[in-house]
């Protein structure tokens, strides 16, 4: 499998302020479904902005499709407009991402750039939009959409594309459960049907099986503190206990009161001692 | 309907706007500016309320809503009648009186001579109507423009009629985040409203208003950093490309060609 992604020691730290990565070492194969798992500050997202060449490592070395990223690198050709047609960020805030007045512009943009042929933009525009469903939204302005049509113009925005990796940060949050749903069926398609790597931050455990194959889990202290098939890191409690993705809190059977940590997004039977046994 | 939704776009298709809607945004931005720049170069009453005219006509023929002309037309009184009013005296605009206000006694106020009565005066009225039914014609052609057109077609007519792409895309982007501004706005003051009892010292409001509006600007800059970034990860390296525009069918033309004869028309009548 060729990679996709290589960090070698990567850290990063905004402008006066502590690092949001420390030494971040993983790699990310070609048609992977990783998912970056962390608490809320934990670098998810800084991660995936180095990913994506917005920001770049200050020490080790970030490398994508086999090319170290550097500005330089970024913004010259041949490499810099190819690597923008093979990566593709989702950002969590829609209103962010989607800037032009109407939605054709919006989808067009991105080929423009390029320097695509207005005629093959115009017939992208068209059968983008109908892959996902959204033909009717052409000459709408983007303020204008709710939450979920929002997420649709900016995920087609990307796709007109064809990108190789798709970058999602939080692309669950603040949709409605019928637009979550749909979300993630056409990621699953994606993947399944077009190979496309995901690359998902979130903190939504309950997420996870659904968009990711592979867990890298960040820590409060902005490291990687494992990196692990999806099912492995669900199941292991402490870990998750250790980065802040689940609580101890204290509940009530009956007359006991009593506290211990677990998911609610998994059953999971626990003992209260004396036999009382019961399954949550 | 929040402040936001009310200032933008009304949401309405083009094929919804009437026959006007269907006109080319080129053709509508370069006839009815032609217009509005005669509206302005006009000295005599009769082309400025022919003007309004049209604009009405426009507005009640041209099957947009009559209802968002209106609006804004209500507003031109507000802002001209200040500047007019006065405009009418004879303190202000000397002429022959046409109708006596009240006895100011004559004499000097100071350095102003100050006449025997306050009077209105032909010059006077003339300078008054004139600005008014220039505003009024300037705010209706430019209030028919906007209902007959989304914004998002205004921003392509202006960009087709060869404005820069970078000033369009910034213009565009303007009014797009407006929304949002105002959005952040209101929120920040129905969080203030709601954890309010009672009245507090203008001292107080004053810090509250000034905290907003840093608290806005600071919400602004990092959606604009959001944005930035947003517009280099999809390969926008500082040169704006945008879609080129469709052709221009005979309608467009014939409605480009009867703005630039109302316009000559309107000249030719001083």
């Amino acid at each position: 499998m060729d990679k996709v992604f290589d960090f070698r020691g990567v850290s990063f730290a905004y402008p006066g302020r502590e690092p949001s990565l420390r030494d971040a070492t993983f790699d990310v194969g070609e048609g992977e479904r990783l998912a970056v798992l962390g608490a809320n500050g934990s670098g998810k997202s800084t991660l995936l902005h180095l990913m994506d060449g917005l920001y770049f490592a200050q020490s080790g070395e970030v490398r994508a499709f086999g090319q170290r990223l550097t500005p330089e690198a970024v913004e010259r050709p041949p490499f810099g407009p190819l690597f923008r047609k093979r990566a593709g960020f989702l950002f969590q805030n829609s209103d962010a991402q989607l800037f032009c007045p109407s939605v054709e512009e919006e989808l067009a943009f991105g080929p423009l750039q390029m320097g695509w042929k207005e005629e093959e933009i115009l017939r992208r525009v068209g059968d983008t939009l109908g892959l996902l469903g959204i033909a009717h939204l052409r000459d709408r302005p983007p303020h204008g959409l709710s939450s979920g049509e929002k997420k649709k113009v900016a995920l087609a925005s990307l796709l007109i594309l064809s990108p190789v990796v798709l970058l999602l940060d939080e692309p669950t949050a603040g949709l409605d459960p019928r637009s979550q749903g749909m979300l993630l069926e056409l990621l699953d398609d994606l993947h399944g049907r077009g190979g496309l790597t995901l690359v998902t931050a979130t903190h939504d455990l309950e997420l996870l099986p659904h968009i990711a194959d592979r867990v890298l889990v960040l820590g409060e202290d902005h490291r990687i503190a494992a990196d692990l098939p999806t099912e492995r890191a669900l199941g292991d409690t402490d870990l998750l206990l250790s980065v802040n993705l689940i609580h101890a809190h204290r509940h009530r059977h009956g007359a006991m009161v009593h506290s211990h940590p677990h998911q609610h997004t998994r059953t999971h039977d626990h003992a209260h001692g004396e036999g009382k046994d019961h399954l949550h | 309907m929040g402040i936001a939704a009310a200032l933008l776009d009304d949401g309405l298709p083009a094929g919804r706007r009437g026959w006007l809607g269907r006109i080319d945004a080129r053709a509508k931005v370069l006839g009815l500016l032609f217009i509005l720049v005669i509206a302005t170069l006009v000295t005599t009453l009769v082309p400025l309320a022919l003007c309004v005219g049209a604009a009405w006509a426009l507005a009640l023929f041209g099957g947009i809503d009559i209802r968002r002309v209106a609006l804004a037309l209500l507003a031109v009184p507000a802002f001209t009648l200040a500047l007019a009013v006065p405009a009418s005296f004879n303190v202000v605009t000397e002429g022959a009186p046409l109708v006596v206000l009240c006895h100011l006694g004559g004499g000097h106020w100071g350095p102003w001579r100050v006449p025997e009565f306050l009077t209105v005066t032909d010059r006077g009225l003339f300078v008054a109507s004139r600005f008014a039914l220039r505003s009024a014609a300037c705010v209706s052609l430019a209030s028919v423009l906007a209902a007959a057109t989304r914004p998002q077609d205004l921003f392509k007519g202006l960009r087709g009629l060869g404005v820069p792409a970078a000033f369009v895309m910034v213009a565009a982007m303007m009014t797009r985040y407006l929304d949002l501004l105002v959005r952040c706005a209101e929120e920040i003051h129905l969080a203030k409203l709601s954890r309010s009892l009672g009245g507090v010292s203008v001292r107080r409001e004053q810090a509250w208003a000034a905290a907003s509006m840093g608290e806005l600007y600071r919400r602004s800059r990092t959606l604009a950093d959001s944005v930035a970034e947003a517009m280099v990860s999809r390969g926008y390296t500082g040169e704006v490309h945008t879609l080129r525009q469709g052709r221009w069918s005979w309608r467009d033309g014939a409605f480009v060609a009867g703005c630039l004869a109302f316009g000559a028309g309107l000249l030719a009548l001083g």
